[in-house]
């Protein structure tokens, strides 16, 4: 079936096509690939006013912490915090859990700011400092906030870290695509809402090696994201809480056994 | 409290008293001292020099503005709740229970400066509030509380007396009070996010222990005017307190009792967690304490004759009540913080530079919040006896 004398060929430098424009050649085979693959990392489809969504699907992550390093560097998040973690269904980070008929299986929770529709953070926050914008990010105008920490309490995910002093950074690291936010005030997970401005997804979502993440607008019924909702449904984090998250989370169809 | 002249006549010789009062005033300066460099230190570095992290946000802080916003409840007995039923038996309080009550809301509101991360920004809270926000509300009560002690002690200042007047703030005074204390339970009571708090006896609850510390401290203060002043209320009032008191243990604990029962006979996982941390785990000692020091044992003192007429017995059963509620608050904050909801490895990312995540970790204050907890009571000594040198001990008095 395959070829080898191509391939011999081609070792032995007699090519075929000698004196042929080899750069316009390779030109074409990229064009021949589907929109989407050129722009790897665009949002798919969006409406005129999106209201964005993220879909984590918990059988293809691999718990590798990739989205959770590149949150950091891409919004400047301080030493000691993080605005996107992934938590380890076990014992501890490393130890998994014993599952059906004692077979060890190892699942993750990736977890950040679930941007609820019904924010409990949003609700009392004193200042108004914490606002939805109008494309669906629930967001923290840092210029408003009073450090009061009441956000923190009411967030029923645990997802909001605290300005505790001056923010710190590892030696040689300058700083990231926004502003570090100041001393004496809350911060989360915005979406890349930088990002978003530009047409590009959040960062998590273009660094994660085993595509978990589908990011897109709720608004917009061909997006993947609204597609494979269909499909695949999506579950909220804790549900009862009445919160209504725009992050749903597809569980795993089978256990990943170890 | 040490400072003050030995028992034995009732009217100290008068340089005895000098130095005792010198004394007093310089332990307030050192305290108000204390507290003004601990909350500058903090001011400088942040929040990072408590033992708060981002598991534990709220401590040691929120515990005092609780705890100060329930003692303000003493006024509202003595001068509303006095005149309501249309008794006069506390009538000799009155000023002082005014002055008590005022300086423990001025105290609340002070409080809550330490615990922001930038005090500096606290009038957006006032330039333009957040209307859904319990913490709104409170800024809002709590001011018209203070604005209505204030009107109080107006009155009862004057020289004619203005019993109308005393009567239609005592009639504006209690819904107002019983805000004070619900809206103050609400800020926890409304979370979604922490089960242990969003139950809707948490209002009652801090109606009651509100009515236990704020009438045993109005009592203590009373005892200590009396003896360290001329100033000399018939010795009924005491007695008047011990009975009331007995009634406010016994509500505040049956409210506390059919929670728990309610909580544990459930039998849910995110009911048992903090119950268990109450019974049996890290807040046990606090718990069972309070429960024996803090609520039978200043009962039995309340409801026996015999007993509450010993005046020494009276006045260390008012302080174990003053100290058992502030027990309490620290047992209602923290069973609700440490938890968090989903509670799965590493945990919650801490905050600092140095730390990592953290499961259940232990909250612990530093001197920094001891600090400012010290400089925040010298405050309220001071507007206290400041008020009662003004206002109840008689002028005719050398001092």
């Amino acid at each position: 079936m395959r070829d080898t004398d191509v391939l011999g060929s081609l070792l032995a430098g007699d090519d075929p096509n000698e004196g042929a424009p080899v750069a316009v050649e390779r030109t074409s085979a990229i064009e021949a690939l589907p929109p989407r693959s050129r722009a790897w990392g665009e949002i798919d489809v969006r409406s005129d006013t999106p209201r964005w969504g993220m879909l984590v699907d918990t059988e293809r992550c691999i718990g590798c912490w990739s989205c959770a390093v590149i949150c950091r560097s891409e919004n400047d998040v301080a030493l000691g915090m993080w605005w996107n973690r992934i938590l380890t269904d076990g014992d501890d980070l490393d130890t998994p859990t014993v599952g059906a008929h004692g077979q060890l299986e190892m699942a993750w929770l990736p977890l950040a700011c679930q941007h609820c529709d019904d924010a409990p953070c949003e609700k009392v926050c004193p200042t108004a400092a914490t606002y939805t914008n109008d494309e669906g990010v629930v967001m923290v105008d840092a210029d408003r906030c009073i450090g009061c920490r009441y956000c923190m309490a009411a967030c029923p995910y645990g997802v909001r870290v605290f300005n505790w002093g001056e923010p710190e950074k590892a030696p040689g690291v300058t700083e990231g695509m926004v502003h570090a936010r100041p001393v004496g005030s809350v911060e989360k997970c915005s979406l890349c809402v930088h990002r978003l401005a530009e047409g590009q997804e959040p960062s998590c979502v273009v660094s994660c090696p085993a595509q978990a993440r589908i990011f897109g607008d709720l608004n917009a019924p061909d997006s993947r994201i609204n597609q494979l909702l269909r499909d695949r449904g999506g579950d909220q984090l804790l549900k009862e809480k009445g919160t209504e998250p725009k992050v749903r989370y597809l569980p795993p169809r089978r256990r990943r056994s170890l | 409290m040490t400072t003050l002249a030995p028992p034995g006549s009732p009217t100290p010789a008068t340089g005895q008293r000098r130095r005792a009062g010198l004394l007093w005033y310089v332990a307030l300066a050192v305290g108000l001292a204390i507290g003004l460099f601990s909350f500058g230190y903090q001011l400088s570095a942040g929040l990072t020099v408590t033992g708060l992290t981002n598991t534990v946000t709220w401590g040691l802080y929120i515990v005092l503005f609780m705890f100060l916003v329930g003692v303000s409840a003493g006024g509202l007995i003595v001068v509303a709740g006095g005149e309501l039923v249309g008794s006069h038996q506390l009538e000799s309080l009155n000023r002082l229970a005014v002055i008590v009550s005022g300086t423990a809301v001025a105290a609340a509101a002070v409080s809550i400066i330490p615990d922001l991360g930038r005090p500096w920004l606290a009038w957006h809270m006032m330039v333009g509030p957040q209307w859904m926000s319990p913490l709104v509300w409170d800024m809002a009560v709590i001011s018209i509380y203070l604005a209505i002690a204030g009107v109080d002690l107006w009155i009862l200042t004057r020289p004619e007396p203005m019993a109308r007047w005393l009567r239609i703030m005592a009639v504006v005074t209690l819904p107002v009070a019983v805000l004070v204390h619900s809206v103050t339970a609400w800020i926890f009571g409304f979370l979604v996010a922490r089960p242990f708090w969003n139950t809707a006896i948490l209002a009652p609850l801090f109606i009651s222990s509100a009515l236990v510390s704020g009438t045993a401290l109005v009592l203590i203060v009373a005892w200590v005017v009396r003896r360290v002043s001329t100033w000399d209320p018939p010795a009924h009032v005491f007695t008047d307190l011990a009975k009331l008191l007995a009634w406010f243990v016994a509500v505040d604990f049956f409210l506390l009792l059919a929670e728990l029962v309610t909580a544990y006979t459930s039998q849910t996982a995110y009911h048992l967690a903090p119950l268990e941390m109450l019974f049996g785990g890290r807040q046990a000692p606090l718990f069972w304490g309070q429960l024996v020091l803090g609520v039978v044992l200043p009962f039995l003192v309340y409801v026996n004759p015999r007993l509450r007429t010993r005046m020494g017995l009276l006045v260390g059963a008012a302080t174990l009540s003053v100290l058992g509620v502030f027990a309490k608050r620290v047992n209602i904050l923290m069973p609700g913080m440490y938890e968090p909801q989903i509670a799965l490895p590493p945990g919650v990312p801490a905050g600092r530079a140095d730390q990592t995540f953290e499961l259940g970790a232990l909250y612990v204050p530093t001197w920094v919040e001891y600090g400012v907890v010290v400089g925040i009571l010298a405050f309220s000594a001071t507007l206290i006896t400041v008020g009662v040198r003004r206002f109840v001990i008689p002028r005719s008095d050398g001092s």
